[in-house]
């Protein structure tokens, strides 16, 4: 991927934006110690499901008797078979449809309704002809940390030696102030990050360590704060679990 | 009854109930409703590759396989580290006290996040001596297994003005970038802020 970011001098670049995954210090082998790997298979389609089978038998008791008899929530040809490029579409009672009017509906922590909306799907704003605005705003580390949960990250590298330099400056400035800064879209620089339209909104927050001659950039995404939830308070003090409302709650 | 997590920090043992938290807890949730052009309700579904076959929720398993192709059973795998050596199984963080070193806030910043608990006091306990100890600042760390399994991850003591916090992560692959390696393609007025201009309500 690619995104497009300017610096503190308003110079913008495309440089290259890498997911990073998790360190991996185990894998599987079989009992000879050869190498496994793991397959998504396909388990059973709409066409033997629970819904299927009752359309055909209408009693529970049939469709048990049925299973027993016949195996008819079986497909021997199809079950089984390794699934790959799959796609999502949607459908209704007239087959795959391609026109969809989707709505949102938007519900509080608590369950209850708060509204219902015609969904709109934000384009991204990482990579367009607007950059990602160096916006000037920086927060101590040690304040984001406390304050926020950064649940993706993505780093930021150079595509060539001028966008080393430009991104190793960065990473410098970040450095020395011990800060975050603050990164956001759009063109007036104060939309939240999305990665790909219709995706997950993001405050981002760009990271810089430094060492040596080397630098990291790392953009870290949160969508949640450090906080209790206002449906979770704690039990009294000395006393046991107060949760009740909580675990009623509609998730 | 949930189970209570020993925690031993500066020589004192106490423990704590461990409470998930997500998104929708803090912020609520946003369900997708779709109808086609006549209203009729529909349902997202999974196509296959051959443009017929179509699976709802539940319709994919996954399997492991060897090289062949042949499928294993899961039991006769045998967990080994990347030099090929088989690992001893790690135990739960629940079966023993687990000892709370101080932490590195980059070691912290560095991790894939995989789930987040809020802590409780034991019933009849509080949580006042780790409260004060947070109260610093200070990030706390052990290696922490919710089932016991293959290996730890690592879990961080953090708390806000209130509460305590449990952060459940893997050490995120970071590389420090050099001038040759580079990647391929596919004045402001400076201020510091606070977190509390930042809006978190992004539904």
């Amino acid at each position: 991927m690619a995104i497009n970011i300017s610096n503190p001098k308003h110079r913008d670049a495309v440089v290259a934006f890498e997911a990073v995954g998790p360190i991996r210090n185990v894998q599987f082998v079989d009992p000879k110690g050869n190498p496994v790997e793991t397959r998504r298979l396909l388990k059973t389609d709409i066409e033997h499901d629970l819904d299927a089978l009752m359309k055909k038998r209408k009693t529970l008791a049939a469709v048990a008797k049925a299973l027993i008899k016949e195996d008819p929530e079986i497909d021997m040809n199809e079950f089984g078979m390794y699934l790959t490029d799959t796609s999502k579409v949607y459908v209704s009672k007239k087959g795959i449809i391609h026109l969809v009017d989707e709505v949102e509906v938007v519900t509080n922590p608590d369950g209850s309704l708060r509204e219902r909306r015609t969904r709109k799907k934000e384009a991204q704003n990482i990579n367009t002809d607007i950059p990602l605005r160096w916006t000037g705003k920086f927060i101590k580390k040690e304040e984001a940390a406390h304050r926020f949960v950064f649940t993706h990250k993505r780093q930021l590298i150079h595509v060539n030696g001028l966008t080393f330099d430009f991104l190793y400056d960065m990473a410098k400035e970040l450095h020395e102030r011990n800060s975050f800064l603050i990164v956001r879209g759009g063109e007036k620089g104060d939309r939240p990050i999305v990665m790909h339209r219709g995706g997950l909104q993001y405050n981002a927050f760009l990271e810089g360590r430094i060492k040596g001659d080397e630098y990291l950039l790392i953009l870290q995404l949160s969508n949640i704060e450090l906080k209790r939830p206002a449906l979770s308070e704690p039990p009294a003090s000395g006393g046991g679990q107060k949760d009740s409302k909580r675990s009623a709650k509609k998730k | 009854m949930p189970r209570s997590l020993k925690l031993s920090l500066d020589g004192e043992e106490f423990s704590v109930q461990l409470k998930k938290i997500d998104r929708e807890d803090l912020y609520g949730s946003v369900e997708i409703e779709a109808f086609d052009e006549k209203g009729n309700p529909a349902q997202l579904l999974v196509l296959a590759s051959d443009g017929k076959t179509l699976l709802n929720k539940g319709g994919t398993a996954l399997a492991t396989v060897d090289q062949k192709g042949n499928s294993i059973e899961r039991p006769s795998l045998k967990a080994v580290n990347l030099e090929g050596e088989e690992i001893e199984m790690v135990e739960s963080s629940f079966s023993a006290p687990n000892k709370l070193k101080v932490a590195d806030i980059d070691d912290y910043l560095s991790q894939v996040v995989k789930s987040i608990y809020v802590l409780d006091p034991d019933e009849g306990g509080d949580l006042k001596f780790l409260l004060d100890h947070l109260s610093s600042g200070l990030i706390y760390s052990f290696p922490f297994s919710y089932r016991g399994g293959t290996e730890y991850d690592n879990a961080f003591i953090i708390g806000n003005k209130d509460d305590a916090f449990m952060v459940i992560g893997k050490q995120a692959r970071f590389q420090f970038a050099k001038l040759n390696q580079a990647a391929r393609l596919d004045s402001l007025e400076e201020e510091e802020v606070s977190g509390d201009d930042i809006d978190f309500d992004l539904l």
